[in-house]
């Protein structure tokens, strides 16, 4: 975990209502697939935006966003050559193990970017299949990121793009016909997440799920952001997770 | 470089920059980045007697110029503190304060109790606006001000004890006075501003709890007028905080009458606020010819009506 003051190169909107922005780090850096960065937006916004790192080249760090409040609105708008701080890599991350060969990556929405850092980090040397689904053909992006993945089913809530279903729905359908991946990653929105987690714990499915919490400092110290474990205990959402054994935390 | 040093009742300070409670943990992810070290002190996330798992989330919300959280006292309870944190912190260099909260007068003389000796200084907390049982009972009306203090007091042989006033009464002046009749040897505020954010689109508040305390820059000059009412109306030390992010912002409260500062919504916008305004504070002391920090506090003139 480092400040950077990072200068946007590149700010762009990329499907419906979701941006993608670029910044330079003053130093090359690494992180894992899953991680995320706490984006100062400046204004009179007081706290951060935590937001999914989904690519990173040398000192070049991708994060994708959904504009929904006036934070990300003001994210938006900050030009090309601007900058500002950025506080990364937090949390803990995706981890594959050795002999976990077979990955299946299930998200929605913006949950799909911290899932394409996993295609960027473990293409090529796992077996990836990806289910993402979208509300819509407007909301489609990311598909060449995904020409990465062995298998690829995009799905959408209205059918205007792929097959009428989510991304779980579609993830059943190939479970029925006899895919057995060794382990699930996922994020998306709740309703998503906790059909997932009936889904993979009635087939006894390893699956790791990444959390969005609002959060305050980002960095583990303020027990904004928490998240229940089955063991009664709460967790921090941006420290111990985002990304969390799905039998060990209720959605 | 001016002399920056503090003396809080007895206690002192390297710098009169305290990180406040529930902001910083027990500094641990913060030392991350920085030697902790190096700040004046460190108030304790909010203890308790019993581990409390606080509030359902959301537990924070924005709005221009200021945030809402209403986390509700999580805490491990005073014992793990004990156990697993207060070494590692007193080792770091940095002044100790814990901030303790209880339901009954008996928690906090417990709690009171078992830090005697322990810590640097307690920080009473008996106004939490997030709990119901967070001691908030005791910060509104003077007489419980002055009974909560006077029974925690009696818990405490060694360590000095600051209690941390309510803005959300009809005369912080006169609570603080309370603290002060109840035997505090200095008071500490603001806390939190009891306030609401609504999703509209939801129609219900942002927050899970409804209602969350108000902090950051926005809340500054509400905080400055009130520590100047209450440095003018106490014998005892006064510690400021409420929006402070910068240096100047610091100096106002000094010079409002505050002998050190407490810095913590600051932390989340820039989590080396609090080294900056270290830092800000010895080359403004240096600019103006001020030679000890602790010469700048109360030195406020009115105008002239």
């Amino acid at each position: 975990m480092k400040e950077y003051q990072a200068v946007i190169v590149e700010n762009k909107e990329i499907a419906n209502g979701i941006c993608s922005v670029t910044f330079a780090l003053p130093v090359a850096t690494k992180v894992r697939a899953g991680q995320f960065g706490d984006i100062a937006v400046g204004g009179t916004h007081l706290l951060r935006r935590p937001i999914a790192i989904c690519k990173v080249e040398e000192n070049l760090v991708t994060f994708c966003y959904q504009v929904k409040g006036e934070g990300t609105q003001r994210l938006k708008e900050m030009k090309v050559g601007e900058e500002t701080s950025v506080l990364m890599p937090l949390g803990n991350g995706f981890f594959v193990e050795e002999t976990e060969k077979e990955v299946a990556l299930v998200g929605g929405g913006v949950g799909i970017f911290p899932l394409i850092s996993v295609l960027r980090e473990y293409a090529g040397k796992k077996t990836i299949n990806a289910y993402m689904g979208f509300r819509n053909k407007g909301a489609v992006c990311g598909l060449e990121e995904f020409e990465k993945a062995d298998k690829f089913v995009g799905v959408t809530d209205d059918g205007s793009y792929g097959e009428k279903m989510n991304s779980v729905q579609a993830f059943a359908a190939d479970l029925e016909k006899g895919y057995r991946p060794d382990v699930v990653l996922s994020c998306g929105p709740l309703p998503m997440l906790k059909a997932l987690k009936k889904l993979v714990e009635e087939k006894n499915i390893p699956c790791y799920v990444s959390l969005e919490e609002r959060m305050g400092c980002g960095i583990g110290a303020c027990l904004v952001c928490v998240c229940d474990l089955s063991s009664g205990a709460k967790a921090r959402v941006c420290k111990d997770g985002p990304v969390f054994n799905v039998t060990e935390v209720e959605l | 470089m001016a002399n920056l040093s503090v003396n809080l009742c007895g206690v002192a300070l390297k710098n009169p920059v305290i990180a406040a409670s529930g902001t910083f943990g027990f500094g641990r992810e913060f030392h991350e980045l920085y030697d902790i070290g190096t700040l004046g002190g460190v108030s304790t996330k909010g203890l308790t007697n019993e581990l409390r798992l606080g509030n359902p989330t959301p537990r924070i919300a924005e709005s221009r110029g200021v945030i809402l959280n209403a986390v509700g006292l999580q805490n491990p309870g005073v014992k793990h503190f004990i156990d697993y944190d207060l070494d590692w912190l007193k080792g770091t260099g940095t002044a100790v304060i814990a901030n303790v909260a209880g339901k009954t007068l008996e928690d906090y003389q417990a709690i009171c109790e078992t830090l005697d000796g322990k810590v640097d200084m307690i920080e009473l907390n008996i106004s939490c606006p997030n709990v119901k049982s967070g001691g908030m009972a005791f910060g509104i009306k003077p007489e419980t001000v002055e009974e909560v203090t006077r029974v925690a007091k009696s818990g405490l042989k060694k360590t000095p004890l600051m209690v941390k006033l309510s803005p959300n009464v009809e005369s912080i002046a006169t609570n603080a006075l309370a603290a002060q009749s109840g035997g505090a040897d200095c008071v500490s505020l603001i806390n939190t501003l009891t306030g609401m954010a609504i999703d509209i689109e939801r129609r219900k508040p942002i927050i899970a709890n409804n209602t969350g305390g108000v902090s950051g820059a926005g809340v500054k000059p509400i905080a400055v007028r009130m520590v100047y009412e209450v440095a003018q109306a106490v014998k005892i030390p006064v510690v400021g905080m409420g929006g402070i992010t910068r240096a100047e912002d610091a100096i106002e409260f000094l010079m409002a009458g505050a002998t050190a500062v407490q810095v913590g919504t600051a932390n989340f916008t820039d989590p080396y606020a609090m080294p900056k305004i270290i830092q800000g504070l010895d080359a403004w002391c240096d600019k103006h010819g001020v030679k000890n920090v602790s010469e700048l506090t109360g030195t406020l003139t009115l105008n002239q009506r």
